[in-house]
């Protein structure tokens, strides 16, 4: 590293329109030198936009785009490409050239004009090569070679351009799994050891993590989280922002997070592709109490959670046919502190509490418990019971419950529409991060 | 790892193949000129000379020597001319335009052929192309041009190889006129040249006061089709500002297509029906006789098919505006539409 | 590691030893072309022509001794083989090559295999400049000047429209052709309704636009050749250029072309080189579609080749085609574009189907 500070990337208040369209809106993103960013987020937020806007291939309407502390829009073409170089997403040559003089294409921001290539051009072809592994099919066509191999010359070429920023669009999406692997564990291996900085945009979350040493998510041309991956990567991110219900992991060797993805976060009756905004809101129900608050909130657009309710409850089934997130406890057990401590954080990352007229016992009533610690500090409505049932088995403390929340301000409401309508009409605070 | 700083590298610059090639070819094209330009200069011959300098039908003066014993005739008008002023002996080279693969007979009738004495060996231009090298090879003094086919081809033999070139394209009769007295000028033929003029005159105004006759007893004009070609979609005439409507209103006929927007304008079927002209002329030669217009649309319904007033006459009649048109054709086209007695 | 296909094609290296061959070649056509002529000559006396003129008069006081002598006698002779015979063999090839480096450098820029120098509507520009001086018979008594100056001014004016017409979406590859398509259509409708009521007008320029060699003078070969290798030799630098721009506009300028700007320059010297051309020819098809698939096939994709390439064998090609038809038609000289068409179809054919992996731009 040398002694300049200024970062690789700077994006500053960069606001890109394509017409009516807002393709990014008022990012800032500053990724040190050496960094390993991985730019990621759901079809269309931006990402390409954002790589497209560093490389100088558009001028944003708003904000400044610099490269090592210059305006990309005063840099001539030959000296951005001397500062940064493109992996981009595919690369259809019509020529069978071979692999070196591909690669050597990448030696011409440093050639003058009618200047020929000299040996330390070809060498540093070779050695671009050589660190993707390609050196001894230097001489094969380049429409000759594998998928892998071909995306693989594709980052020798950048490599051979010797620009200490490199951006790579979605540059494994058309490799197998073995070929994403050791693709990015090569593009790894040149932000450690050679310190080149590296901001690739990438789907795959699990990868993102497992290589990149920080993640920026863009969700409609929007910087909604920044941070390493261990930090950014939540159940919650994946449900908000792309939509899947997930379960986040931690590797058991690594520490890294992963997420398995279960199913889209949306109701049966609203058309594919669409997404809940608002929320969440978690009902706490069971018995088959919930179901229709379930799934009124549903259409109604808001993500819903539950919790926490037992294995072969009905109402679990409905949730997880909306795609919920839920807490879940074994089959006639009590509920136990790691679902427990599971409830809790759904909870707290509830915009509004609806209780369901549930019938309350021994083993469910830590659901009331705790939604009382919550009190004051999030909307709580209580559907109101119908008058005569009988409902609280949990010897008279369910009613005590409930009672303190009615004092505490808990609103009671009857039935759907009305739950809707008190919804709809309180102030909602902001979505937590 | 630092920027990369592309002036820092001292690596001596390669000579690359296009700063080679750029260098060879620019040698390469300093000799040829110097070479080619130098000795083109030193052979050269003086600019064309003579005594005569005359006005051609485009209006280019051209300087011409006297009586030049080597021509070469684009162009069977003229050959038609030069044969009437007895100057066939100083044609050397004539133009066989439409003989692409050599040969004289799409150029010439066999009457011509025989006439003028002509062999496939004369031929300067077959085809589109204009024959440089065997121009050359005839050493023409003097290149009279009526249907050439570029001007600015033929324009380069004057400035090139300092042959004067003479373009003559009468646009009327009188232009014909003219140009044969022209001719006498640069042959130095003034007696046979004024002997054709004063017939040509003579024919013409011949044909003006039978015209006036005409007209002083009334006499309508008869209308007549003149085509010169047909197929199954119409008939091919001759519209205003051609030397055929020129012919058909000279020998008090009134042409049907008088009145077209096109100079060679095709009538259709129906539209000579209507009118059902009362003389149909058409044009024979060069493959062409009567079977080609009997599959024409309408013809044998035509009045004139039916009353025996359908009669072929040679196509270079209307075509090459020539003495032949004005001493041959003008009297047999009023043979044809004024028949019985006459002036 | 993945097995590579089965069908391993061998990549197209570069073999800039072939322009060499070529040049050779060139310079073998050029000496023996001038034995072919509409007017018989032995070659003994060909040759003895070419030094005596060529050393200005030292060498072989009286070169035609020896053989037959036409009605011009010696001069007459000398007049044939080195102005008009000479110079049309000079002109074949400077045309040649012009069409040549121009149409590769079109199917460069347009990354397609069927451009061809005529694609930004340059022969529906040039042909009606000419028909304008024959209809108008304007500078009649220069018209061997005027035709080509108006020719050319039509033909660089129709490839400068283009490229400010296609400014506001700039650098748009379609937008450049369509816009070329535009205006040829229109610059062909103006042109045939010009024709229309000039029969004379329409004979000369039909002759015009089968393309002719011959009857020009070294000045004019001169003008041709200057313009030509200026124009053609500032295309050739861009050899590397149009080789990156072959993988995108895009990824071509991250590696540091401006593709737009060198767009541009390149489609505005390849007007000029075309313009130059047929402005004493008028239109030769062909010549330029082919050269440069020629030179793929033999020497590799590497526009730094393809393009000095493509004007060596263009330059040949026509100047084989001038010599074929007067073996095929001796006696006469066709108009050349016809023969290039002629002889050019089938070669193409050929080429096309004679595959054998090496790059053929993506002709499947």
């Amino acid at each position: 590293m040398t002694g300049s500070a200024e970062p690789a990337l700077l994006l500053r208040g960069v606001t890109v329109r394509f017409g009516e369209r807002t393709a990014l809106q008022d990012v800032d993103l500053e990724v040190p030198r050496g960094q390993f960013v991985a730019l990621t987020g759901p079809n269309g937020s931006g990402k390409t936009t954002l790589l497209r806007a560093a490389l100088g291939f558009l001028t944003p309407q708003a904000g400044s785009v610099q490269l090592f502390g210059n305006e990309v829009g005063r840099l001539s073409i030959a000296e951005r490409a001397r500062r940064v170089a493109w992996v981009p997403q595919e690369e259809s040559p019509r020529e069978n050239a071979p692999l070196l003089d591909y690669v050597l294409y990448g030696r011409y921001a440093h050639l003058g004009w009618l200047q020929g290539e000299t040996a330390r051009d070809r060498e540093a072809a070779v050695r671009a090569l050589r660190s993707v592994g390609l050196e001894e099919r230097a001489g094969d066509g380049v429409l000759s070679v594998s998928g892998g191999e071909k995306q693989r010359a594709i980052l020798a070429r950048a490599l051979a351009q010797e620009a200490p920023l490199v951006l790579l669009d979605e540059p494994t999406s058309h490799l197998d799994i073995a070929h994403q692997l050791d693709f990015l564990s090569r593009v790894r291996g040149l932000s450690r050891e050679r310190g080149v900085t590296i901001v690739a945009a990438l789907h795959d979350l699990n990868l993102a993590a497992q290589f990149s040493d920080r993640i920026v998510v863009l969700s409609r041309g929007r910087r909604v989280a920044d941070g390493a991956p261990a930090d950014v990567l939540s159940e919650e991110l994946l449900a908000r922002v792309w939509g899947v219900v997930a379960d986040l992991r931690r590797d058991p060797r690594t520490g890294v997070p992963y997420l398995l993805p279960h199913q889209l976060v949306r109701p049966a009756s609203s058309p594919p592709g669409t997404f809940l905004e608002k929320g969440p809101v978690h009902v706490v129900g069971g018995g088959g109490s919930g179901a229709p608050y379930l799934r009124a909130l549903s259409e109604a657009g808001y993500r819903v959670t539950v919790g926490a309710l037992h294995l072969l409850d009905s109402d679990l089934e409905t949730a997880e046919s909306l795609g919920a997130l839920t807490a879940v406890e074994v089959p006639f057990a009590p509920i136990g502190d790691e679902v427990r401590e599971r409830l809790r954080t759904l909870l707290e990352a509830a915009t509004a509490i609806v209780v369901a007229p549930f019938p309350v016992g021994p083993s469910n009533l830590p659901n009331l418990e705790e939604v009382r610690r919550l009190l004051g500090r999030v909307p709580i409505f209580l559907i109101r019971r119908a008058p005569g049932t009988e409902w609280d088995f949990a010897g008279g403390k369910a009613r005590a419950i409930e009672g303190e929340l009615r004092d505490g301000g808990a609103r009671e409401v009857v039935g759907v529409a009305e739950m809707l309508a008190a919804l709809a009409a309180t102030p909602v605070a902001s979505t937590p991060q | 790892m630092h920027l990369h700083d592309p002036s820092s590298t001292s690596k001596p610059l390669r000579q690359t193949l296009p700063l080679t090639l750029l260098a060879v070819g620019l040698i390469v094209a300093a000799g040829i000129s110097v070479v080619g330009v130098s000795t083109y200069y030193a052979v050269r011959p003086g600019s064309p000379s003579g005594p005569l300098t005359i006005t051609d039908d485009l209006g280019r003066h051209v300087t011409v020597p006297l009586d030049p014993a080597r021509v070469v005739v684009l162009g069977p008008s003229i050959m038609d001319s030069m044969d009437r002023l007895g100057l066939r002996s100083h044609v050397v080279g004539v133009d066989c335009y439409a003989s692409t693969l050599g040969g004289l007979s799409a150029d010439y009738s066999p009457n011509q052929i025989a006439l003028w004495n002509l062999s496939s060996s004369m031929c300067v231009q077959t085809g589109p192309t204009f024959n440089v090298e065997q121009l050359l090879a005839l050493g023409p003094q003097l290149v009279l041009a009526a249907t050439i086919v570029s001007v600015a081809a033929v324009e380069q033999i004057t400035q090139t190889y300092q042959i004067p070139v003479v373009m003559l394209q009468p646009a009327t009769l009188t232009g014909v006129i003219l140009d044969d007295q022209l001719l006498g000028e640069i042959f130095g033929a003034s007696a046979a040249s004024t002997s054709l003029v004063d017939t040509l005159e003579l024919t013409l105004s011949q044909a003006a006061s039978f015209q006036d006759n005409l007209t002083a007893n009334g006499t309508p004009f008869p209308t007549v089709l003149v085509t010169y070609y047909a197929d199954g979609s119409g008939y091919w005439t001759f519209g205003p500002g051609t030397f055929g409507q020129s012919l058909v209103e000279l020998a008090s006929g009134a042409s049907i297509s008088a009145n077209a927007t096109l100079s060679y304008p095709e009538l259709s079927g129906e539209q000579v029906l209507a009118v059902d002209p009362q003389y149909l002329v058409y044009g024979t030669g060069f493959g062409l006789n009567e079977s080609t217009y009997t599959g024409g649309p309408f013809w044998s319904q035509l009045s004139a098919t039916q009353d025996g007033r359908a009669i072929g006459m040679d196509s270079n009649y209307f075509t090459e505006p020539d003495p032949t048109m004005i001493l041959v054709g003008l009297p047999q086209l009023i043979g044809i539409l004024h028949p019985g007695p006459s002036a | 590691m993945v097995t590579p296909p089965p069908r391993i094609a061998r990549a197209s290296g570069r073999r800039p030893w072939v322009l060499g061959l070529l040049l050779a070649l060139l310079g073998v056509g050029v000496f023996f072309s001038p034995i072919l002529g509409t007017v018989a000559v032995s070659p003994e006396t060909v040759l003895k022509i070419l030094l005596h003129q060529a050393s200005g008069g030292t060498l072989f006081s009286d070169p035609c001794a020896g053989g037959s002598v036409p009605a011009s006698g010696c001069a007459g002779l000398i007049e044939i083989v080195w102005d008009a015979r000479l110079s049309e063999i000079m002109l074949a090839v400077v045309v040649g090559a012009g069409l040549g480096i121009s149409g590769g450098t079109l199917q460069g820029v347009f990354r397609n295999p069927l451009a061809d120098p005529f694609l930004l509507g340059i022969s529906s520009g040039g042909t009606l400049g000419a028909a304008v001086v024959v209809v108008f018979r304007i500078g009649v008594s220069e018209q061997n000047l005027v035709l080509p100056l108006f020719a050319f001014v039509g033909a660089i004016g129709t490839g400068v429209v283009i490229l400010i017409a296609a400014r506001s979406r700039f650098g748009s590859v379609e937008t450049l052709l369509l816009t070329g398509v535009a205006l040829s259509s229109f610059l062909s409708a103006v042109l045939a309704l010009l024709l229309l009521y000039s029969p004379t007008g329409s004979l000369q320029v039909d002759f015009w636009l089968l393309g002719n060699l011959g009857s020009l003078d070294w000045t004019q070969d001169g003008i041709a050749f200057g313009v030509v290798l200026v124009a053609g030799t500032l295309l050739a630098t861009y050899g590397r250029e149009l080789n990156l721009l072959q993988l995108g506009p895009d990824v071509a300028q991250s590696l540091g072309v401006d593709s737009r700007k060198v767009r541009v320059r390149l489609l505005l010297l390849a007007s000029v080189t075309t313009a130059a051309a047929v402005a004493f020819t008028g239109i030769i098809g062909f010549v330029g579609l082919v050269s440069p698939h020629v030179v793929r096939r033999i020497a590799g994709s590497d526009y730094r080749i393809v393009l000095p390439g493509a004007a060596l064998v263009g330059g040949g090609f026509l100047l084989a085609a001038r010599d074929l038809s007067l073996i095929a038609f001796p006696g006469t000289l066709l108009p050349i574009g016809i023969f290039t068409s002629f002889a050019g179809a089938p070669f193409f054919a050929y080429l096309l189907f004679r595959r054998r992996g090496a790059s053929t731009m993506g002709v499947p």
